[in-house]
């Protein structure tokens, strides 16, 4: 009986030889290791007015360790919510609130408002 | 997945493009060299080809019939525990309800499958309940009151998983208690209804998750055989032998389609959309989800025929047959997509299970766990992305390959197959699109 392996070993090789070369190109690309240290204040200003967001939801870059202050004025009472940080603030009618802390953590995390469902940005912190 | 109140709040970073497209690019140049010139003959037979059995004690041990019976009280005590959180917890960000059922259950599930095969046909609690319930009543649980049609196939699968995805991906309120536990009831009812019916093979095909198991299942490397043995086999030689049946094509393209619009959701652009129209967002997210699951569905079907078409085989019978070929994309994707999910939202879930009534109990104690990235970081999972996402082509182009061999005729084999090898190319590029850029 000949090894099941053996039946498919041109496959293993282009497989490995496929890995290697995706291992060799990403490296290259994600050299970002070392942290840089970013001491300005990320800052974030959203207006909710007849449930539109200005600016229209995007995303905002964030660098792992900057401190972000999200300022959010809305025309209506409301929460607002940064998940995976679980950072929330309450809104009160044309008052603004601000939700401040350090973004410790990498990832993509949305901004968003509770009772209206409105997603008001997204934080690229990297 | 990004669900109201505590599941999910972190995602992925997008990955670097450069990544993004080598990979597709590799897969692209691995598909069509490597296949062509090396693998002139089908090779892969039916799932019970090449087995080598596992050792004798092994073999003692699954086939006590003890074996069975743990694997099928476990799937009922979990399901006993769950539901303590689900019925008597508080509905906050602290119930680990949600967490259980769209991330350890339903993306955990897909590991276990991978690993040991179609193990939730032992777990699934409601088929346990049917076979305990048919043994009080001493009753055949295979008997029904009628006979499953045989064209039902995996349609009520289909369905059923449909019915999930756009639970998981659109429902309005999806995280709260009160939308997972009438989803839930009535997803019980409908199994439960159907195994009376159609007898216990109503579950085979019939329930969704049993289904999924299956299909991902296929890719085990290790196998019940008929004669009871428990054996090593070839994961592809398991997916060449899944059985075809009506709405296999569907159940398929319903997978890989609904996780493509789970990152295509996330993006920006769509965000803005929706928020922008004047339709609620549940009808939005609704259309959005099938248009999704549709255009994948055409892609596959349009090529696919023309695939007979040029192979010269009989019109219609393309799609069916190599319906199983897309599962080690879908599996790829789903992987790719939810790893860390699983990883990190899973570890909250299960600190979370330990005290499921908010009381500040720790009943299993993991209260006190910390979630630990366990080595990931951003880089590596990007790359993990990009490589699951290409062996998951590969294997899909091998297993298309091998059918095309079959079923076309030496002559038109190679020419059959190119819109194959097209499609699988744009699900790829498609695939690592949305995750670089959604």
């Amino acid at each position: 009986m000949t090894s099941p392996l053996a039946r498919y070993r041109p496959l293993l090789a282009a497989l490995m030889l496929g890995m290697g070369l995706l291992t060799a190109t990403s490296a290259c690309g994600s050299s970002s290791a070392a942290t840089p240290v970013t001491t300005a204040v990320k800052e974030i200003a959203v207006t909710i007015a007849g449930h539109e967001v200005t600016p229209p939801p995007g995303r905002v870059e964030v660098t792992e360790g900057q401190k972000v202050r999200i300022t959010v004025t809305s025309d209506v009472a409301d929460v607002a919510h940064v998940h995976g940080y679980d950072k929330a603030a309450n809104l009160r009618p044309n008052t603004p609130a601000t939700i401040e802390f350090v973004a410790d953590q990498s990832g993509l995390f949305e901004v968003e408002t509770h009772e209206s469902n409105l997603q008001l940005c997204q934080l690229m912190v990297r | 997945m990004l669900l109201a109140h505590g599941v999910g709040g972190r995602q992925d970073l997008p990955i670097p493009f450069s990544a993004a497209l080598t990979g597709a690019i590799l897969a692209l140049l691995v598909s069509f060299v490597v296949l062509g010139a090396l693998w002139t003959e089908p090779r892969l037979g039916g799932a019970l080809g090449r087995t080598r059995p596992l050792s004798a004690l092994i073999q003692g041990a699954v086939s006590a019939p003890a074996w069975l019976w743990i694997w099928r009280l476990l799937g009922l005590v979990i399901a006993a525990y769950l539901c303590v959180g689900l019925l008597f917890g508080p509905d906050r960000a602290e119930n680990p309800t949600a967490g259980a059922f769209y991330v350890l259950f339903w993306v955990g599930l897909v590991p276990l499958s991978l690993l040991f095969g179609p193990v939730w046909r032992n777990l699934n609690p409601l088929r346990t309940l049917h076979l305990l319930a048919c043994m009080a009543l001493r009753r055949d649980p295979e008997q029904g009151l009628r006979r499953l049609p045989a064209g039902l196939g995996y349609w009520p699968a289909a369905a059923g998983i449909f019915a999930f995805v756009w639970l998981e991906l659109v429902a309005p309120d999806r995280a709260t208690l009160r939308v997972i536990g009438i989803w839930l009831a009535a997803y019980a009812v409908i199994m439960l209804a159907g195994a009376v019916v159609f007898g216990s093979r109503w579950f085979d095909r019939g329930d969704a998750f049993e289904s999924y198991s299956i299909l991902v299942g296929g890719l085990a490397p290790v196998v019940r055989r008929r004669d009871g043995l428990l054996a090593w086999r070839n994961s592809l030689d398991g997916m060449a032998g899944l059985e075809r049946a009506p709405g296999l094509t569907v159940l398929v393209v319903v997978l890989l389609g609904s996780t493509m619009y789970d990152s295509f959701s996330n993006a920006p652009i769509w965000v803005r959309f929706i928020q922008e129209s004047s339709v609620p967002a549940p009808v939005m997210g609704t259309a959005g989800l099938v248009a999704v699951i549709g255009l994948v569905l055409a892609a596959y079907l349009g090529t696919t025929s023309l695939a007979g078409r040029w192979g010269g085989t009989e019109p219609g019978t393309t799609a069916g047959e190599l319906a199983h070929s897309i599962v080690p994309i879908a599996v790829g994707y789903v992987i790719a997509h939810y790893y860390t999910l699983l990883l990190l939202e899973g570890q909250h879930t299960l600190a979370l299970l330990s005290d499921p009534l908010d009381t500040g109990a720790n009943w299993l104690g993991t209260a006190d766990w910390t979630i630990s990235t366990a080595g990931n970081t951003p880089a590596g999972i990007a790359m993990l992305q990009v490589t699951v996402i290409v062996i998951g082509h590969v294997l899909g182009t091998v297993l298309a390959h091998d059918r095309a061999l079959a079923l076309f005729p030496r002559r038109t084999a190679v020419i059959g197959q190119i819109p194959l090898l097209v499609l699988m190319v744009v699900y790829t590029v498609v695939g690592l699109l949305l995750l670089f850029a959604a």
